[in-house]
């Protein structure tokens, strides 16, 4: 066990490394284009116009190291490059599209944790009874389904059969907090996977630590069940949960894309995919480097909170 | 360890997953040899007229597209997690056989990095540069899973490399590919099978994920998910051309999923008696392993 210092010196060192060697490897994927990267963007048929204007946008003709410092150097200020399309700064469509896209994020972690606790909990009070039976089967099938097919399904139901609910977010624009009814189906989809994995995490660190010597000493000292319960299992149940719940943040992100698409809400995900179907490079690679970092900063803040609940467990930078 | 693994309906679920994974993978395997001829186009977004599910986006018959739409989705799939391993097992065995550290640093490093990486985002930045036509998106698919897959060998087969008897193979001058492949490879079999299952699970919800965003097949193409995807405009007039395709994506991730579950839940018995029940409730932890 080494201390607290040093290893988050080298956490954070491992965190900074990320971050470089993602900038490193978004850049490197313009130099990966075959031939001339402003012919191999400009589409099937090449206009020379748009050819010599990806070219000045994207400063083709410096040398590759001048370009990725000063892409590196905007980096660092907030300038993510302009946009062969649109000739707007990237940094606008990520302000586009910031607020959707957190606002559903926010949400689903918001109620990720209490539903994942809850049902792992839960399962894990009822082992081997009809509770825990069906909260292992259900999650454990559900957590390999593909959003979209879940998506659609449950659009299919709940906006087509029922009417309950509706069908996209087309119309509402970026107000979806004025409109709460068209984020429950996103939430929900977005929800289906972390849910699932959560759970079951819980359940295990929680029937694990029901078991374990402190928890039989703490009875044999007549402390009430629920304390033991909720006191002193779930810290150490909720430790290795934690650790893998900003891994989910994978998860979350292409969740997030795909549900922006299936529902129509402009958010970071629509921005990305309209900037793919485009090849839009400028655009595609700053939105990499935005969601590279927040991928890297929350595995760090997830490490440091596995440290916080079980300061004993290694969590190894 | 051993507590995760009670409360589950034991050999019932060999059954449960099997009902459920049968109809897609069948459909999978053998639609293409029942489709026949191709109708010429009805109207699009159509039902009955001869056609049992109806029509599609371009008016083609349903029924037809669903029997042809299983097979890519599952040999992708297959591709991807091959060839993942066929990049993962020599840098995973490699790292934990040599004995220069800086070598395995240099392997494992910048495996690492890409782990930071989301992996539908790598999928979709390279798309953006090179276009991948309907081969390209297995390589892809693989090329997101190798950082995990090299991991998971290097710690399974790092265990093995440091019993005695490597060391005395080492002394005795046996070459690499006895050691490594006979002997290491030939002890992480069970933890690759165990991972092998999981792996595909997570890669058919991928390469489905991919193929519903477009990246990697014909707009057109036939694939349950992108069926999907291009049929959600006549969701309102012909729900079956979406819910048909989306329920066996469901079916097969979720039954391939339960079966190797259940598979895993066998071995874990088995294994357990000689305390090496570790490996299965890695199914979780593993997913995104922690840095080393």
């Amino acid at each position: 066990m080494r201390p607290l210092r040093s290893w988050l010196a080298r956490r954070l060192l491992l965190g900074a490394a990320q971050t470089v060697a993602v900038v490193l490897l978004v850049f490197a994927l313009t130099e990966a284009l075959p031939g001339d990267a402003a012919v191999a963007l400009a589409g099937d048929e090449p206009d020379p116009a748009r050819v010599a204007a990806i070219r000045e946008t994207m400063e083709l003709d410096r040398p590759a190291t001048a370009r990725l410092l000063d892409w590196a150097a905007g980096l660092a200020h907030g300038d993510l490059g302009t946009s062969l399309v649109s000739r707007r700064p990237v940094s606008a469509y990520v302000a586009d599209g910031f607020g959707p896209t957190l606002l559903l994020a926010s949400l689903t972690v918001l109620l990720l944790v209490p539903a994942g606790v809850g049902l792992g909990v839960l399962a894990a009070r009822h082992r081997g009874r009809l509770a825990d039976r069906a909260i292992s089967t259900v999650t454990l099938g559900v957590y390999a389904v593909p959003e979209f097919a879940l998506g659609v399904l449950l659009v299919t139901v709940f906006a087509l059969r029922l009417g309950w609910l509706p069908p996209t977010a087309v119309g509402y624009g970026t107000d979806l907090l004025g409109h709460p009814a068209a984020l429950v189906l996103p939430v929900l989809v977005l929800l289906s996977r972390p849910v699932c994995s959560l759970a079951r995490m819980v359940r295990a660190g929680m029937i694990e630590a029901l078991a374990s010597p402190y928890a039989a000493q703490a009875r044999r000292y007549g402390i009430p069940g629920a304390r033991i319960r909720y006191a002193h299992a779930l810290p150490n149940a909720v430790a290795p949960a934690a650790q893998h719940l900003a891994r989910t943040v994978d998860w979350l992100l292409c969740g997030v894309i795909v549900v922006e698409a299936l529902f129509v809400i402009p958010g970071l995900g629509t921005v990305l995919m309209n900037a793919v179907a485009e090849r839009d490079v400028p655009v595609v690679q700053g939105l990499a480097v935005v969601f590279g970092v927040i991928t890297v900063v929350l595995n760090i803040g997830a490490d440091l909170v596995t440290r916080g609940f079980a300061p004993r467990g290694e969590v190894t930078a | 360890m051993s507590a995760y693994l009670d409360g589950r309906p034991g050999r019932g679920a060999y059954a449960f997953a099997l009902a459920i994974v049968a109809v897609p993978l069948a459909l999978a395997l053998f639609g293409p040899l029942f489709a026949g001829a191709p109708d010429p186009r009805a109207t699009s977004f159509t039902l009955g007229g001869g056609h049992w599910l109806g029509t599609d986006f371009v008016g083609r018959d349903v029924w037809r597209q669903i029997l042809l739409g299983g097979r890519p989705v599952v040999l992708t799939a297959l591709a991807a997690t091959a060839l993942a391993y066929l990049v993962a097992l020599p840098i995973g065995l490699t790292a934990a056989l040599t004995h220069r550290g800086r070598l395995e640093e240099l392997l494992i490093r910048p495996l690492d990095i890409l782990l930071a990486v989301p992996s539908l985002l790598l999928i979709l930045l390279v798309a953006t540069v090179f276009t991948p036509g309907a081969a390209g998106l297995a390589p892809l698919v693989a090329l997101a899973n190798i950082p995990d897959a090299a991991r998971l060998v290097r710690a399974a087969a790092a265990e093995a490399a440091s019993r005695p008897a490597v060391e005395a193979m080492r002394l005795q001058g046996e070459t690499w590919w006895r050691m490594g492949v006979g002997y290491v490879g030939r002890s992480i079999l069970r933890t690759l099978a165990a991972d092998a299952g999981i792996r595909l699970t997570g890669v058919l919800y991928l390469v489905a994920t991919a193929a519903f965003l477009g990246v990697g097949v014909a707009p057109d193409a036939a694939d349950w998910a992108v069926m999907v995807d291009r049929n959600r405009t006549g969701l309102f007039v012909q729900p079956w051309a979406v819910v048909v395709p989306a329920l066996l994506i469901v079916a097969l991730t979720t039954g391939s999923n339960l079966l190797f579950d259940a598979a895993l839940d066998d071995g874990g018995r088995a294994e357990r008696k000689n305390g090496r029940a570790e490996r299965k409730n890695g199914r979780t932890e593993r997913k995104k392993g922690k840095w080393t």
